[in-house]
């Protein structure tokens, strides 16, 4: 009875007796998209994002009134001329005044901080994603790869059960009223959501890179190696070293080409993701954009398999309970 | 640890079919921006984009991705002298890499610079072009001016667009000097800065 009812609700073999291309499709489609997956790589993105974010707001606040108030940088009137008026809305726009874009920019704050924690996680979600959407669409003369990372990563968040493992909600629930841990199809929701968008990213990114001919010539990285107002780690030593500057030019431009058609095959899989930390930590430390680093490192992360992030967890908790066999190397 | 497959997750077809046309939604509002721009673009892409708008402005996915393309060009920053009240003159540059601290505070005022240097055409252009631009620069460029007239309380600022100049591997090691590109971008009292 059991196997008949999980087969009549199961995807995979839903719509069994229409044959064709159209079933292959819809097969196909409903296996991707809504088959249940571990919400554990979406709370451990969650951690990540929500700790990028607080930090963030933090240094937007630093600042807050040239950057969100009505004589700043962009005044509101002028924000039409950098972004997609009236649809980029703001609250930012309908509180200016000092003391609230304080308050709005410390809501934001409180809510990055909740939801690194995982307490009151879908309602933190929420919140930072609109605060982060505010804060980018009132300062358009301010934001960078950073907020549209940020904003990538927030969607999926707020969609997916992300504080249903590691969290503090999870750890207050009680026992015997369900805690919301088991695989779901919402957690697969999320995380393909970002795997995709991540893909269109990428693709993007790659493709223009195209119609540059430094990217072809192997001479781009020396671009950025050069570009004073970015560096934050001298290598113009690679001045003597053209062949080093064109394999790390050229290495760069066809993963990120490539990388959406062999982040799926787990053959490949494992070295994209390797390359996708090396290109990302390196624009970081030597360019200055750490946040933004560590925020592409985040989302790559939705295609690391749970069972890896478990068998972190479970070799942690080995080592930190008396008595285990790692205790004894 | 292996869950058990929770059969409460499986959504009904119908539950299925509604999501599926939120995430086509949501999907096309991811794809269509970075096809619709920036230049070269297609008019297709552009038309596909119109009745998206509303939600790719509301979730901020507006965005080409066109990270470091089509080549890397040079950093810009703004140089600034500012009258002060007792008559003396004071300097500075946004971004500053010495005061504008932590680093990511720095960024985001290294994308004023950046963003209004992508509108101010060099010291060379045609005048006609010179002048057109000038009509997209200049109201960006009046809050960069009332915004520093505020922070240091001078009367008045005068703003120029500087282009570092991006030296090859060859200069490098010659250890040459370079200088960099300097477009002025006028001079602004605080009353025509605030307007």
């Amino acid at each position: 009875m059991t196997s008949a009812v999980s087969r009549h609700h199961d995807p995979r073999s839903v719509d069994v007796h229409r044959a064709g291309f159209g079933a292959e499709w819809s097969t196909a489609w409903n296996t991707f998209w809504f088959t249940p997956a571990d919400p554990l790589p979406l709370a451990v993105i969650r951690i990540v994002t929500g700790a990028i974010l607080a930090w963030s707001c933090l240094v937007w606040l630093l600042d807050a009134d040239a950057f969100f108030g009505t004589a700043g940088w962009l005044r509101p009137d002028q924000v039409w001329r950098m972004n997609d008026q009236p649809w980029q809305w703001s609250w930012y726009f309908a509180a200016p005044s000092p003391t609230m874009v304080r308050v709005l920019g410390g809501i934001t704050l409180v809510a990055a901080i909740l939801l690194t924690l995982g307490l009151a996680t879908p309602v933190a979600a929420v919140v930072s994603l609109l605060g982060v959407i505010s804060a980018a669409n009132r300062a358009p003369l301010n934001v960078f790869g950073l907020d549209d990372t940020l904003g990538m990563l927030l969607v999926p968040l707020a969609i997916g059960p992300s504080g249903a493992r590691l969290s503090l909600d999870r750890w207050l629930a009680i026992p015997g009223q369900g805690r919301g841990g088991e695989p779901s199809v919402r957690a697969n929701v999320a995380l393909r959501l970002l795997q995709v968008h991540l893909c269109v990213v990428y693709i993007f990114s790659g493709t223009g890179k195209l119609f540059g001919a430094s990217w072809w010539e192997g001479t781009a990285l020396w671009g950025a190696v050069a570009n004073d107002r970015y560096r934050t780690l001298d290598l113009r030593w690679l001045a003597g070293h053209p062949l080093v500057v064109n394999a790390l030019t050229l290495v760069t431009l066809w993963w990120e080409v490539g990388y959406a058609a062999l982040v799926w095959p787990r053959l490949t899989r494992g070295l994209c993701l390797s390359l996708a930390v090396a290109v990302h930590l390196g624009i970081g430390l030597a360019m200055g954009m750490m946040e933004f680093g560590l925020a592409m490192i985040a989302a790559n992360l939705a295609f690391v398999p749970a069972s890896t992030f478990q068998a972190v967890l479970d070799s942690r908790l080995m080592s930190l309970t008396p008595g285990t066999p790692s205790d004894h190397p | 640890m292996a869950f058990p497959e929770s059969k409460t997750s499986l959504w009904s077809p119908a539950g299925r079919a509604l999501a599926s046309v939120l995430i086509l939604g949501y999907l096309a509002a991811v794809i269509v921006p970075p096809l619709a721009g920036p230049p070269p673009a297609s008019e297709l892409a552009g038309r596909i984009l119109q009745p998206l708008r509303p939600l790719v402005g509301a979730l901020f996915l507006g965005h080409g991705y066109r990270f470091f393309a089509p080549n890397p060009g040079p950093g810009h920053s703004i140089h600034w002298t500012m009258m002060m009240p007792d008559g003396s003159l004071r300097s500075g540059s946004v971004p500053d890499d010495i005061t504008d601290r932590p680093r990511l505070l720095y960024h985001r005022r290294f994308m004023v610079s950046e963003k209004i240097s992508a509108l101010v055409p060099p010291a060379d252009a045609p005048a006609d072009v010179q002048l057109r631009a000038r009509g997209d620069w200049q109201p960006l460029v009046k809050g960069v001016a009332a915004t520093l007239l505020r922070r240091e309380g001078g009367l008045s600022v005068r703003l120029e667009m500087v282009e570092h100049y991006l030296p090859d591997p060859a200069e490098v090691l010659a250890s040459g000097t370079f200088s960099d590109a300097v477009v002025p971008l006028g001079s602004y009292a605080w009353a025509e800065a605030s307007r």
